[in-house]
């Protein structure tokens, strides 16, 4: 049997999960450099849509693994479902984005199968024949490099955005779809788990946002935060500020990013008239793309910053504002 | 609005007997523990049925750990440690034996040396030390004798019955920023002590309390002080060796400011460098951060540094009065010991010794007063006496009139240490009067717009972010956190002389002086000048500057909630 | 309720780190503190202690340095500390760990055990996970809240984007707590004194050693991330710069 790479997706009231794209993409990549088989697995009960359209994508078989045990989630019957699949399949490799969910059950099925996870990945090397998965230590402050020193299976959760969902593959033509049955007798879900509900949430937490509009100094005086605000609504991202913003109480304190706030790393962070003080910059240097906006070509932003933008906030967001409106509406 | 943080009234405070409490756990607080757990061990295996408990001797530390806000150069004479703990060399965490000194006089481009090293600066003899790990150290022998250092806890107010000092209040833990409690509200305690002990180190905030109650000023000079600015430096290896040690003085100060740097070669090519200047330079817009990176500049310091790596920053004032400025250091249920009494030799630039040596002679009488249920004045002046009788008086007679005698500038002060040094340190007259440091700041209006000579010392440092930092920069690489939600401590008691006064007659020294961004002026409309004074207060290195340095005297530090301050590891 | 938190003492948030000769680990000189979430698990804990009584027991592995953290818990109102002592168990992999536990607790009958929801050096949020399967415990994660009910307990758990979601639970079951749901209390004065007769267990690694093996993973470098960043500068009039910036969002970043 040759080598099987199994990326499992997620899917949720109704939806599959779009970070599973992020998953299925570097299963592409590395059943390209293995030359391994890629297969992908959707657990629930009657999930065979979701089967479906992840066999638009280019692998070579999808499973829709099925109990009406598996619906709602509960770690036993996810733990239980997947052990039986994978003993049957018998995959090298199985890939899993590092959700919420997937850290509640994937440490439970790896220790009953007497394996091991290596979580929250943020990429891959191939040492000669040696599989090696890259990961974050102490905050972002350090980076490993970590390899299985056991038997397949192996298990792999990568981090949000490690991979980009949006360059996953389409396949020539729709990979064959099978649905499995798994059995998961009677006692072995012990969770009662209620209806999900959506709830205002307290404070924010920046760590989830994908969009970070940041403000510093530079903006001047509070009123001028609503031009900010415009920006971050128009894109879809969420309102931050450096500490001396917060400090003068113009934005409440779960707004502020450092070392005396958050750290974030989200998919685009734009600092707008910050000028990049260290206290500032170890809260959002992770960031995936770093915009900066400044009066003072020499603000010490500008050396992490991917696009560098020297000139008055003021006189270049709003047009920006109406270009982002322009292209979110027309495209 | 800034609201000041206070003891919260009307409540109910937890009450703690103790016998002897310390408050400080620096070198003098934990030499002090020390010696007096040993001097109870001693009597308690000569006496097995009057036996003394250790059970009720506290020591109180505000930083989150033992030698956390620890910081100095520093050069250890062994003296008292000898007299402390015997072969403590063998144990201890010391960098190096001093083997080399230079001093160096600079200028801009060139450094001279001077062909004899002035004899209270040789060191050899000597060790090149971290004082937070030397601390670390000997916190945990005081911990291993069953004496409670209690970290995290500040000692916010004294506690009086009538003329006596009867304990400790601890800091109130949980108070937000309009002085309110949070849900986690933990009131002070009130540590009914027997023997107070103050080890707060340099300007302590309860010693002033008990100075300025007792007018134990009086009939003394007044205390001076001195601001210390370090960084710690990984350099190539090679470049300095372990126990060499370098003073300099000189550029770039001018003839008005006292000062000069230091440089100690410490071990894994670990380098401690810094400037300390005195706190009564005449042009407010000095700011000692600034001078630091100036030095840094000079051929040979930037040569030094080249390749390397600062590594951690910090700030503390020092005293540097001298014997005359030194205050009563007992009284009704009190001592006061170390740089909180200003134990300090300012010309050999010393001061942990005769701080370890003030400690063991508390300890002896804190010993006494147990023996004899009395910590009354009749006991505790023991330890005056103790003072006066012993080393530290001989070697802090001797350089009496150091300090003061640089009222009128180097070359003055030059030419009075120069006699003082044949006099057995009287110089011209058995006491030279001294003045507080903030007295000799001038007004703006008095001084050349442009700085003059000075201008070099002036202003923020912009900092190339390889060999010089702005005070951000260097800031951040003293480690220095707080509980962001807490009131102020910095406590000024007249913000509109900030607004009005201050800001045009000394352009808010405040911004420059402090070595860590904590006093800002920022743009206001509603203020007479458009300026209104600001606070960062959680970026407080603790250093007392400010409480020293400002013209007006309004400034009051008080210890933040306990746990809070910089992380002066390795310093 | 008997409940055991499981604490770990990591290095100083702001901590430099240097890396270890061989370049696998860090070197041991820094600052250590309290993991953070470890201290949400502790003051959960320590408050369902307060409303339904009980036993809070907390346990710890790594060297002597580590005892501090259960000194600390002690002192905050922990009834008793284990501290797994050896420096041995630095390295040891999270399904170890969780086994070094399970031994160590064996002859204990707690009715839940809390971890953090991960630990600040490694971060792996599994340690509390395996230790349910190990015990074949129930266990749910990123809890916000737990209150007691006729079968057990009902828990709070906090999911992606604003949702949460209720699971009724029964005893005993381990759950691994969120951050930031209780203001920390303060240890004082009297519960510092008093930490120091309260029971504490060294466990050396010869009693656990039969129930833990080679780790099943392996750290072969450690290393400080390089970021190789060219900086692009968007020049132009304020409407150009508008443009290009879109442009780059739209097929640079993706995010339009």
């Amino acid at each position: 049997m040759p080598d099987t790479i199994l990326v499992v997706v997620e899917q949720r009231e109704g939806k599959l999960n779009r970070v599973s794209w992020e998953t299925l993409t570097a299963g592409q990549a590395l059943a390209a450099e293995t030359g391994w088989t890629l297969e992908a697995a959707v657990l629930g009960s009657g999930v065979l849509n979701f089967a479906n359209e992840i066999a638009a994508k280019r692998v070579s078989k999808v499973y829709a693994v099925e109990s009406p045990k598996l619906e709602p989630y509960t770690p036993d019957a996810f733990a239980a479902g997947l052990k039986q699949f994978i003993e049957s399949k018998q995959p090298k490799l199985v890939l899993m984005p590092h959700t919420y969910q997937v850290r509640d059950f994937v440490p439970k099925l790896a220790t009953a199968m007497g394996r091991t996870a290596i979580s929250d990945c943020i990429g891959y090397k191939k040492d000669g024949a040696k599989l090696i998965f890259t990961r974050q230590m102490f905050q972002g402050k350090l980076a490993a490099d970590v390899s299985f020193a056991c038997d397949a299976p192996w298990f792999v959760t990568f981090q949000n955005g490690a991979f980009r969902g949006d360059k996953v593959e389409a396949g020539v033509s729709a990979a064959p779809v099978e649905t499995v049955n798994v059995q998961i007798a009677d006692g072995v879900i012990r969770n009662k788990p209620q209806e999900v509900f959506k709830e205002a949430k307290q404070a924010v937490d920046l760590t989830q946002a994908e969009i970070i509009v940041s403000i510093g100094r530079g903006i001047k005086e509070q009123k001028n935060i609503e031009l900010a605000r415009q920006l971050a609504d128009a894109l879809g991202g969420e309102l931050a500020a450096s500490r001396p913003i917060c400090d003068s109480g113009w934005l409440p304190m779960d707004r502020q990013i450092g070392s005396s706030g958050q750290t974030v790393a989200p998919k685009l962070y734009l600092a707008l008239g910050i000028s990049g003080a260290i206290q500032h910059i170890v809260g959002m240097k992770g960031s995936r793309t770093i915009i900066a906006v400044n009066k003072d070509s020499e603000a010490p932003i500008f050396e992490i910053a991917d696009y560098a933008v020297v000139g008055n906030l003021f006189d270049i967001v709003p047009p920006l504002i109406e270009e982002v409106k322009k292209a979110k509406a027309g495209s | 609005m800034l609201i000041f943080r206070k003891p919260l009234e009307g409540i109910e405070r937890p009450q703690m007997p103790a016998d002897v409490v310390i408050v400080g756990g620096g070198p003098a607080g934990m030499a002090c523990a020390l010696r007096l757990s040993q001097l109870i061990d001693k009597h308690n295996a000569e006496n097995p049925n009057s036996q003394l408990s250790k059970e009720n001797i506290y020591v109180l530390e505000k930083a989150r750990e033992i030698g956390q806000h620890c910081l100095s150069g520093a050069l250890l004479d062994p003296r008292s440690m000898r007299e402390l703990l015997p072969g403590f060399e063998k144990e201890a965490p010391l960098d190096a034996e001093v083997i080399k000194e230079a001093v160096y006089f600079l200028t801009e481009k060139s450094k001279l040396k001077f062909p004899i090293t002035p004899p209270p600066l040789r060191d050899h003899g000597n060790y090149v030390i971290s004082l937070n790990r030397f601390v670390k150290w000997l916190g945990g022998k005081v911990e291993e004798t069953g004496i409670t250092v209690f970290t995290g806890f500040a000692g916010s107010e004294l506690l009086f019955d009538g003329d006596r000092v009867t304990g400790v209040r601890t800091d109130d833990k949980g108070v937000d920023k309009e002085n309110h409690q949070k849900s986690n509200f933990e009131p002070g305690y009130d540590l009914q002590a027997k023997v107070l002990i103050l080890a707060e180190g340099t300007r302590g905030s309860l010693t002033k309390q008990l100075i300025t109650k007792f007018d134990l000023a009086k009939d003394r000079n007044p205390q001076t002080y001195g601001q210390g600015v370090k960084e710690l430096w990984e350099v190539p290896s090679g470049r300095i060796a372990p126990g060499e040690v370098i003073y300099t003085m000189g550029w770039p100060l001018t003839t008005k400011e006292y000062g000069g740097a230091w440089i100690y070669g410490g071990k894994d090519n670990v380098v401690s460098l810094g400037f300390v200047i005195g706190l009564d330079y005449p042009d407010p817009r000095l700011d000692p951060q600034r001078v630091l990176q100036d030095f840094k500049q000079h051929p040979f310091v930037a040569k030094l540094l080249d390749g390397g790596k600062m590594i951690r920053y910090g700030a503390k004032s020092l005293p540097y009065g001298g014997w005359w400025a030194i205050p009563p250091v007992a009284g009704d249920g009190w001592m006061i010991l170390g740089d909180s009494a200003g134990f300090l030799n300012s010309q050999r630039l010393k001061g942990i010794h005769l701080a370890i040596k003030s400690a063991m002679l508390a300890a002896e009488t804190a010993f006494e007063a147990l023996l004899k249920d009395d910590s009354s004045v009749k006991t505790l002046s023991g330890f005056q006496k103790k003072v006066e009788s012993s080393w530290i008086k001989d070697e802090l007679w001797k350089v009496r009139n150091f300090h003061q005698g640089f009222e009128h500038g180097f070359w003055a002060g030059m030419f009075h240490a120069g006699i003082q040094q044949f006099t057995g340190g009287r110089g011209l007259r058995n006491r030279y009067p001294g003045t507080a440091g903030y007295e000799h700041m001038e007004k703006l209006a008095e001084l050349p717009a442009d700085g003059g000579d000075e201008a070099r010392l002036l202003g923020p440092a912009k900092g190339d972010g390889k060999l010089t930092f702005d005070k951000l920069t260097d800031l951040y690489h003293s480690g220095t956190k707080h509980e962001e939600d807490q009131p102020a401590h910095l406590i000024i008691h007249d913000t509109n002389i900030c607004n009005t006064r201050c800001v045009k007659e000394y352009g808010s020294p405040c911004q420059n002086f402090c070595p860590a961004n904590v006093y800002e002026m920022v743009d206001d409309a509603e203020q007479p000048n458009g300026k209104r004074i600001s606070l960062n207060p959680s970026n407080c290195v603790h250093c007392k500057t400010c409480d020293i340095a400002d013209p007006y005297q309004i400034i009051t530090w008080v210890p933040p909630e306990g746990g809070g301050g910089p992380n002066y590891d390795g310093m | 309720m008997n409940i055991l938190v499981c604490m770990k003492q990591v290095p100083q948030k702001d901590a430099p780190l240097k890396l270890n000769e061989a370049g696998n680990w860090i070197r041991e000189d820094v600052s250590y503190e309290v993991n953070e979430p470890d201290a949400y698990a502790l003051e959960e804990a320590l408050r369902q202690k307060e409303k339904h009584g009980g036993e809070v027991v907390v346990i710890t592995s790594g060297p002597a340095r580590a005892q501090q953290v259960l000194r600390e818990a002690l002192a905050k109102g922990a009834d008793r500390a284990i501290h797994l002592e050896d420096s041995v168990f630095v390295g040891l992999d999270a399904l170890n760990t969780a086994r070094a536990f399970a031994a160590a607790i064996k002859d204990e009958k707690f009715d839940l055990i809390f971890t953090g929801l991960q630990s600040d050096d490694y971060g792996y949020a599994q340690t509390g996970v395996i230790l349910a399967e190990l015990l074949s415990w129930p266990h749910a994660t990123i809890i916000m809240q737990i209150e007691k009910n006729e079968g057990g307990i009902r828990v709070k758990r906090e999911l992606e984007a604003g949702f949460f979601q209720f699971v009724d639970m029964a005893l005993p079951a381990v759950l691994t707590i969120q951050s930031g749901i209780n203001k920390l209390r303060y240890a004082t004065l009297i519960g510092i004194k008093q930490a120091k007769n309260k029971p504490l267990r060294k466990v050396a690694m010869a009693e656990v050693q039969s129930a833990i093996s080679e780790n099943l993973q392996k750290i072969e470098r450690l290393y400080i991330p390089q970021k190789t960043k060219k900086t692009e500068m968007i020049e132009g009039s304020a409407g150009e710069i508008a443009k290009k910036l879109v442009d780059k969002l739209r097929n640079e970043v993706r995010v339009l």
